[in-house]
C-alpha cells in the first residue's frame, strides 16, 4: 500500500508542476522541469521487481499431466505455455478442479501489480485535468460526454477489437448499474479479444510477417508475441526480449523481430529506434540530417551496439545444401525452407565489425575506421543519467547492454513512445504527431499530457494494459468523437477521440463476429510446432538428420490427413485449418472466418484485410485507412458481401429469432451499430422488409452504412 | 448556386474549400469540380490560365502517362548506366540502338534502345526505402503529417476527369496510400492488387430489382450519419459509394479484364505481376485512364546481385521492351510517356555479392509522349557515384513529366490548408529530353 500512495502523491506533484502551456510557443526549457518531476524515482521502480513466471504441473479432469506456466484466462478459455514455448489454449473446465481454483489464484497474482481503483480514478481525472486546462487556454471545451451507445460501441472495438453482439450491446445498454462503464472497461480488457487487437496493432508496429527474406517461414514469432500479450508481459520486457534473443526461430520465437533485418542490419537499426524510440535517424544513415539534430556518426554509433551481432550461418547454409545435392530424392521446396530456417540464427561474436561506410565524408571520424559504439541523447543533460553507463569493452554483450539502456525507464524516449502511441491508438491521433518523429518534445499539442502519459507508463512498469485502463475511464475518452482536424492549421487539443474509420482488422472482425458469434473469439491459429519440426538438432548437418526433419515438416503440415498450408484463391488458407487451438474455425464463401490475428500474417493482398488496409509489414505502421472503389466492390457484392447477407450469419439468426418485426430490425441494429434504431429508421426498415426485402438484405444495408465503417 | 464563384471567394482559401467541396459530390463520373478549379486557379493568379510552359518543346505531348516504379533500388550501373573498372557489375557492356551502352542484363531493351531516352544524372538525398519511394512517387521529401498526391491527382486537378467513368488514375500492384493528397479523396488512384484478376466484384450476386430495393435503403437508413457527415474521411465514403453505384452500371469496365486480350498477347507479356500488370496499364490507357502506375519489387539487391538480376532484370527487361513495342504498334506511344524510376541506385563498390543503396546519382528511363529517341540525357562521373553533368532531382523528373502532360509547372495552387504548392516542388521541367 505504500507503493501505492507515494504514486498517488506523485500524482499530486505533477497536478502542481504542471502549469497549462501557452499555445503556439515551442518553448523545450519550460517543459522540462516537468518531466524531471515526472519521472519515477529508483526505489518503488525496483520494489516492484518482475513479476514471477508461474511454473506448475497441471492436471486435467483424465490424469493427464503438463508442466506449464499460465499466460492467461479468458471467459472459459485458459492459455499455458510449457517449458519448451508451447502454448496450449483450451476450455478450463477440462482441469481438475483444484487446478481451476489454482488457474483463479493465478490471475489474482498476475493483477496483484496493477493500480487499485482508487489510482485508475486518480491517474485519469489528471488526464481530464490536463486536457481540460488546455482547452479552457484556447478557449476550447471538450466535448458533450459519449451516450452509452457511442461508449459502448467504441469501448468494445479499442479493447476487444470488434463491435458487441445483439446480445452484449443490449446487456449493457440495460445495465442500471452506476459502474457499467468501468465494469465493462474491466471485463474487455481481460477478454481474448484484448490479446487479438493488441497483437493486429502490435502486428503493425513490430512488422510481424509470416515469412522473411526468401520465405523464411516465422510462426513462433507469432505464437511468442501472442502468448507475451495473453500473459501480460509489460512492454520493457517484451523488447528487450526481442532485442537480445539468440539463436533460431525454433529456439526462440522473440528471435523474429531481429531477424527480419537479418541481411539488411543497418536498415534494422534504423527501424528499431523509430519503432521503440520515435526517432527518426533514418536519413542520418547515408548522411547529417538536413533538419533534425542526428549526425551520420550518431547513427553509426548506434549501429555498432549490433556491429558484433550476425543474423545469418552461412556455413550451416551451404553444409546443408552440399548434404542436399547428394541426394536427388529429398523434395526441393521442403529442403530449401528447411536450409533457410536454419541458416538464419542471431549470435554474437567477440569483435565488433561495423566500420564507417567508404564513401563518409565528414571530419567527425574517418571512411573505414571502426566505429566506437555510443548512445544518442535528446538533451546535454542526459548523458550523466546512470542508465547511459553502459559498458562496450565487452563486444558480445553489447546488444544486451544496448537494450538496458533502451528499455530503461530513464531512457529519455523509449516510455515516451509507446505511451504516445497508446494514446494514439485510443484517440486517433498522438499528442506529438507525427508518432514516428517524437525527438523535439515541445511538438506535443501539450507538453504536461504528454509527461503525464509518460509518468503513467512508467508507474505501470510498462503494464499497457493497465495504461488502456487509465485512459479509457477518463471523461476525455468517454467524450463524444471530433470530426478529423485540419493539422495544418492547428494541433487538436483533444476534445476528445476522433471520428475514425474502423482499422482493416477491425472492420473484418466485426463482420466475422457478426458471421459466426463470439465462438470467433476463441478460435486461435497457432503454427509454431510446424516450425520447430524443421529445425535441426545443433551441430547436426548430416543427411539422415536433414531426411528425419524433412519427415518430422510432412507430418507437421499434413496434421490429421488434411491439405498442407497453401493458400487458397482470395488467401482463404483452408490449409491452415489444422493450425488451430482450441475452438476450429468454419469457413464460408472461400472465407476463413477466424480473426484477423488468427490468419497469415499479414493476409495475402487480395484479401478483404489488405484491400481495407492492413500494412504489408515490410516498414512498420504501414498499415493505412484511405478509402477505394475496390473496397465497396467486395463489401456489396464479393464474398464479404455474400457472408454478410447470409442465412447462416449469426446477427441474422438472433433476428430471426425475434417474433415482432420491429425487434427483429432492433435486434440486426444492435448487432451492426450496437445501437437500437430511431423511430423513424425503424419505420423505414420494418416497411422494406414488407416490401419484398429479407433480413439478410437490411443486414446488407447495415453492413454498408458509413455508420458501420466508422467508430464515433 | 451560381456557377461562377466570385473572385472573392476563390481568394479565401477557407470559402474556396467549401466551394470546391459542393462540387465534388461525386467522383470520377463527373468532372465538373476539376474544370472550377481551373477558372479558380485563373482567377486567384492573372495569367495562369495559360500554362508558363506551355510555349516551351514537349509540352502537353503526352496525353497519357505509364510509370513504371521498380521498388528496392534499382542498380544503375547493372542496368542503364553502365561503367568499367572497380565499379564494373557481372554483366558485360554492350552497344544497343540508339548509340548508347547498356549491361547484358539488359538484351530486349537494348533492342528497342533507339525508342528511349535515358536519364543519367537523377539525384537525391534520401536512401532509404519508403521516405526515397515517396519521394519518387510524389516529387516531395516525406514530411511531418502533410500528405502530397500522386501526378496522376495533380493532373486531374488541372486537366479533369480523363474519362465518364473510368478511374483518372490507377495504381497496379501496390495500394493507393493516400495519392489524392490534399486533393478531394475522389482523385485516388483505383488500386488494383492482383492485375491478373483484373477489378474484381463488379456484378451483384442478388437481382437487379433487389440492388435497387437495398440502395434505396441504404440512403434512408445512412441519412443521419452518412448523409449529415462533416468529417473528411466520412464525405469521401460517400463518394466512393457513390462512384461505385455508378461504375457497376457502366460498360467500360472491360478494360480492367485481361481475358480480352489475344493468346499472343498475353504470351507476350508472360505470367509474371509486372508482365501481366503492364499489359493491364496498356489496356487501361487505351480506354481512357490518364494515368497508370505499376509497382514491382525485387530490386534491392544486397546479396547475389547477378542472379537476381538475371530474375527480376530479365523479366523486367522482357516485359518492358514488349510494352514499348506493343504501343507502337498500336499508334500510341507518341501520345503515351512512359516512365521507369526507381527509389534510388546502388553504389559502385559491392559489399558481399551485392551492392547498398545509393541516392547520390541513379537512371530513370523515359519513352514515348514526345521525348526523344535514342537519347542519353545527363551523367554519372566515371565510377557511377556522383552526377556529372545535369543533375535531376525527383521533383524535376515530375516537372518533366507534368510539362509533358500539358500541367502547368512552377505555378502555384493552394491546399485546403492554404499552402501554396506546385507539382514537382518548384523544380523546372528538363525540356532538354523532349525532341
Amino acid at each position: 500500500m505504500r507503493r501505492l500512495a507515494l504514486f498517488a502523491c506523485l500524482c499530486l506533484g505533477l497536478s502542481v508542476h504542471a502549469a497549462p502551456k501557452k499555445e503556439g510557443k515551442k518553448d523545450t526549457k519550460k517543459a522540462e522541469p516537468v518531466i524531471k518531476v515526472v519521472a519515477p524515482p529508483a526505489a518503488p521502480v525496483a520494489a516492484l521487481g518482475e513479476r514471477p513466471a508461474i511454473w506448475h504441473a497441471w492436471t486435467d479432469k483424465e490424469g493427464q499431466k503438463l508442466e506449464a506456466r499460465f499466460c492467461g484466462l479468458a471467459g472459459e478459455y485458459i492459455t499455458l505455455q510449457s517449458r519448451d514455448g508451447r502454448t496450449f489454449h483450451f476450455k478450463t473446465e477440462l482441469l481438475s478442479a483444484e487446478d481451476i481454483a489454482f488457474a483463479k489464484t493465478c490471475v489474482d497474482r498476475n493483477r496483484t501489480s496493477t493500480f487499485s481503483p482508487a489510482v485508475i480514478a486518480s491517474a485519469a481525472a489528471d488526464i481530464d485535468r490536463l486536457v481540460g486546462a488546455v482547452l479552457v487556454a484556447n478557449k476550447q471545451t471538450l466535448n458533450a460526454p459519449a451516450t452509452d451507445e457511442q461508449f459502448l460501441r467504441r469501448i468494445y472495438l479499442d479493447a476487444a477489437g470488434r463491435v458487441p453482439t445483439a446480445l452484449e450491446a443490449s446487456t449493457f445498454l440495460a445495465s442500471k448499474a452506476p459502474d457499467k462503464r468501468a465494469k465493462l472497461i474491466d471485463e474487455l480488457l481481460s477478454s481474448s479479444g484484448y490479446t487479438m487487437q493488441m497483437f493486429n496493432w502490435m502486428a503493425d508496429l513490430l512488422r510481424v510477417k509470416d515469412t522473411f527474406a526468401k520465405a523464411v517461414p516465422a510462426f513462433t514469432f507469432e505464437d511468442w508475441l501472442k502468448a507475451r500479450l495473453a500473459a501480460d508481459t509489460p512492454w520493457d520486457k517484451l523488447v528487450s526480449e526481442m532485442i537480445t534473443a539468440d539463436g533460431r526461430l525454433s529456439d526462440n520465437g522473440a528471435t523474429g523481430f531481429m531477424l527480419f533485418d537479418a541481411e539488411m542490419p543497418l536498415d534494422g537499426v534504423s527501424n528499431l529506434m523509430t519503432t521503440f524510440l520515435g526517432t527518426n535517424m533514418a536519413c542520418a544513415q547515408c548522411h547529417d540530417h538536413p533538419l533534425a539534430e542526428w549526425k551520420q556518426r550518431d547513427f553509426y554509433q548506434m549501429a555498432a551496439f549490433f556491429g558484433a551481432t550476425d543474423g545469418k550461418d552461412e556455413a550451416i547454409g551451404s553444409a546443408i545444401k552440399m548434404a542436399v545435392r547428394s541426394d536427388a530424392s529429398l523434395p526441393k521446396a521442403a529442403t530449401l525452407k528447411i536450409e533457410q530456417m536454419n541458416t538464419f540464427r542471431m549470435e554474437d561474436s567477440v569483435k565488433q565489425k561495423l566500420t564507417f561506410p567508404k564513401d563518409y565524408k565528414y571530419k567527425d571520424a574517418k571512411a573505414g575506421d571502426p566505429v566506437t559504439p555510443a548512445l544518442i541523447a535528446w538533451s546535454k543533460g542526459e548523458k550523466s543519467l546512470p542508465v547511459y553507463n553502459v559498458n562496450t569493452k565487452n563486444p558480445s554483450q553489447l546488444r544486451d547492454e544496448f537494450a538496458r539502456w533502451l528499455t530503461s525507464p530513464q531512457n529519455p524516449r523509449f516510455a515516451t513512445n509507446i505511451a504516445n502511441r497508446i494514446w494514439k491508438k485510443a484517440f486517433g491521433l498522438g499528442v506529438i504527431e507525427p508518432v514516428n518523429d517524437i525527438d523535439d518534445l515541445a511538438e506535443a499539442s501539450s507538453p504536461e499530457l504528454m509527461a503525464h502519459l509518460t509518468f503513467v507508463m512508467k508507474a505501470a512498469k510498462f503494464d499497457l494494459r493497465e495504461v488502456q485502463r487509465v485512459i479509457y475511464n477518463s471523461k476525455t475518452y468517454q467524450a463524444s468523437a471530433s470530426a478529423t482536424p485540419d493539422l495544418g492549421k492547428a494541433k487538436y487539443l483533444f476534445n476528445g477521440p476522433l471520428v475514425r474509420r474502423l482499422s482493416a482488422e477491425q472492420v473484418w472482425d466485426s463482420l466475422i463476429v457478426t458471421a459466426v458469434g463470439t465462438y470467433a473469439d476463441n478460435v486461435l491459429l497457432r503454427r509454431g510446432d510446424d516450425l520447430k519440426a524443421m529445425a535441426l538438432p545443433a551441430g547436426k548437418v548430416t543427411l539422415a538428420e536433414i531426411k528425419n526433419a524433412v519427415d518430422r515438416t510432412k507430418a507437421a503440415f499434413s496434421g490429421s490427413g488434411k491439405a498442407g498450408p497453401k493458400k487458397v484463391g482470395g488467401g482463404s488458407t483452408m490449409g491452415l485449418a489444422n493450425g488451430y487451438d482450441g475452438d476450429k474455425p468454419v469457413s464460408r464463401f472461400s472465407l476463413m472466418l477466424a480473426r484477423a490475428s488468427e490468419l497469415p500474417q499479414p493476409s495475402p493482398e487480395t484479401h478483404f484485410l489488405r484491400l481495407w488496409g492492413q500494412g504489408d509489414r515490410l516498414l512498420a505502421d504501414s498499415a493505412t485507412n484511405d478509402g477505394s472503389v475496390p473496397q465497396v466492390l467486395q463489401m456489396m457484392n464479393g464474398s464479404v458481401g455474400k457472408l454478410v447477407a447470409d442465412v447462416r450469419s449469426a446477427a441474422v439468426m438472433d433476428a430471426t429469432k425475434e417474433k415482432a418485426p420491429d425487434a427483429q430490425v432492433t435486434s440486426l441494429y444492435l448487432s451492426y451499430l450496437s445501437r437500437k434504431p430511431t423511430a423513424k429508421e425503424l419505420g423505414a426498415a420494418s416497411q422494406s422488409l414488407a416490401d419484398g426485402l429479407a433480413l439478410t438484405d437490411l443486414a446488407w444495408v447495415l453492413a454498408n452504412t458509413r455508420e458501420f465503417l466508422f467508430v464515433q | 448556386m451560381s456557377i461562377l464563384p466570385s473572385a472573392n471567394l476563390l481568394r479565401h482559401p477557407e470559402d474556396r474549400r467549401s466551394f470546391i467541396e459542393k462540387c465534388a459530390k461525386v467522383s470520377f463520373g463527373l468532372s465538373v469540380l476539376p474544370f472550377f478549379t481551373r477558372i479558380a486557379e485563373a482567377a486567384e493568379t492573372p495569367g495562369a490560365a495559360k500554362a508558363p510552359n506551355a510555349g516551351l518543346p514537349g509540352f502537353g505531348k503526352a496525353k497519357r502517362v505509364i510509370f513504371l516504379q521498380l521498388n528496392g533500388g534499382m542498380s544503375h550501373i547493372d542496368t542503364f548506366d553502365p561503367k568499367t573498372g572497380a565499379s564494373k557489375g557481372p554483366g558485360s557492356i554492350v552497344s544497343a540502338k540508339g548509340d548508347m551502352q547498356l549491361t547484358s542484363y539488359l538484351p530486349q531493351t537494348a533492342k528497342i534502345s533507339d525508342r528511349i531516352t535515358v536519364i543519367r544524372s537523377m539525384t537525391a538525398k534520401v536512401g532509404v526505402h519508403a521516405s526515397a519511394a515517396y519521394l519518387m512517387r510524389t516529387g516531395f521529401e516525406q514530411r511531418g503529417t502533410l500528405q502530397h498526391p500522386t501526378l496522376g491527382a495533380w493532373a486531374q486537378h488541372f486537366l479533369g476527369s480523363s474519362h465518364k467513368t473510368l478511374p483518372s488514375s490507377v495504381t497496379v500492384n501496390r495500394s493507393s496510400n493516400h495519392g489524392n493528397g490534399w486533393f478531394p479523396a475522389a482523385y485516388s488512384p483505383l488500386p488494383i492488387l492482383n492485375p491478373a484478376d483484373g477489378l474484381l466484384d463488379t456484378k451483384s450476386p442478388v437481382s437487379e430489382a433487389t440492388v435497387a430495393k437495398r440502395a434505396g435503403l441504404l440512403a434512408q437508413l445512412d441519412s443521419s450519419f452518412g448523409g449529415k457527415a462533416t468529417d473528411e474521411s466520412v464525405k469521401s465514403y460517400n463518394e466512393f459509394y457513390e462512384s461505385t453505384f455508378q461504375l457497376m452500371k457502366s460498360t467500360d469496365l472491360k478494360a480492367f479484364d485481361l481475358a480480352a486480350e489475344s493468346a499472343e498477347t498475353k504470351a507476350r507479356y508472360g505470367k509474371s505481376k509486372f508482365g501481366q500488370g503492364c499489359l493491364l496499364a496498356r489496356r487501361l490507357v487505351e480506354n481512357g485512364v490518364r494515368f497508370v502506375e505499376v509497382a514491382i519489387g525485387g530490386w534491392d539487391m544486397h546479396a547475389t546481385l547477378d542472379d537476381r538480376m538475371e530474375e527480376v532484370g530479365g523479366d523486367f527487361d522482357r516485359v518492358y521492351a514488349t510494352l514499348i513495342q506493343d504501343l507502337e504498334s498500336k499508334g500510341l506511344l507518341d501520345t503515351t510517356l512512359v516512365v521507369v524510376a526507381s527509389e534510388f541506385g546502388r553504389k559502385p563498390s559491392f559489399e558481399g555479392g551485392g551492392r547498398g543503396h545509393h541516392p547520390l546519382v541513379f537512371s530513370t528511363v523515359l519513352a514515348g509522349g514526345g521525348v526523344k529517341r535514342g537519347f542519353v540525357f545527363g551523367a554519372s562521373d566515371e565510377k557511377g557515384y556522383a552526377p556529372k553533368e545535369n543533375g535531376v532531382s525527383p521533383g524535376s523528373l515530375h516537372a518533366t513529366i507534368a510539362h509533358a502532360a500539358g500541367l502547368p509547372v512552377q505555378t502555384d495552387i493552394i491546399t485546403p490548408a492554404g499552402r501554396p504548392m506546385q507539382v514537382g516542388n518548384k523544380a523546372a521541367p528538363q525540356t532538354g529530353v523532349f525532341a
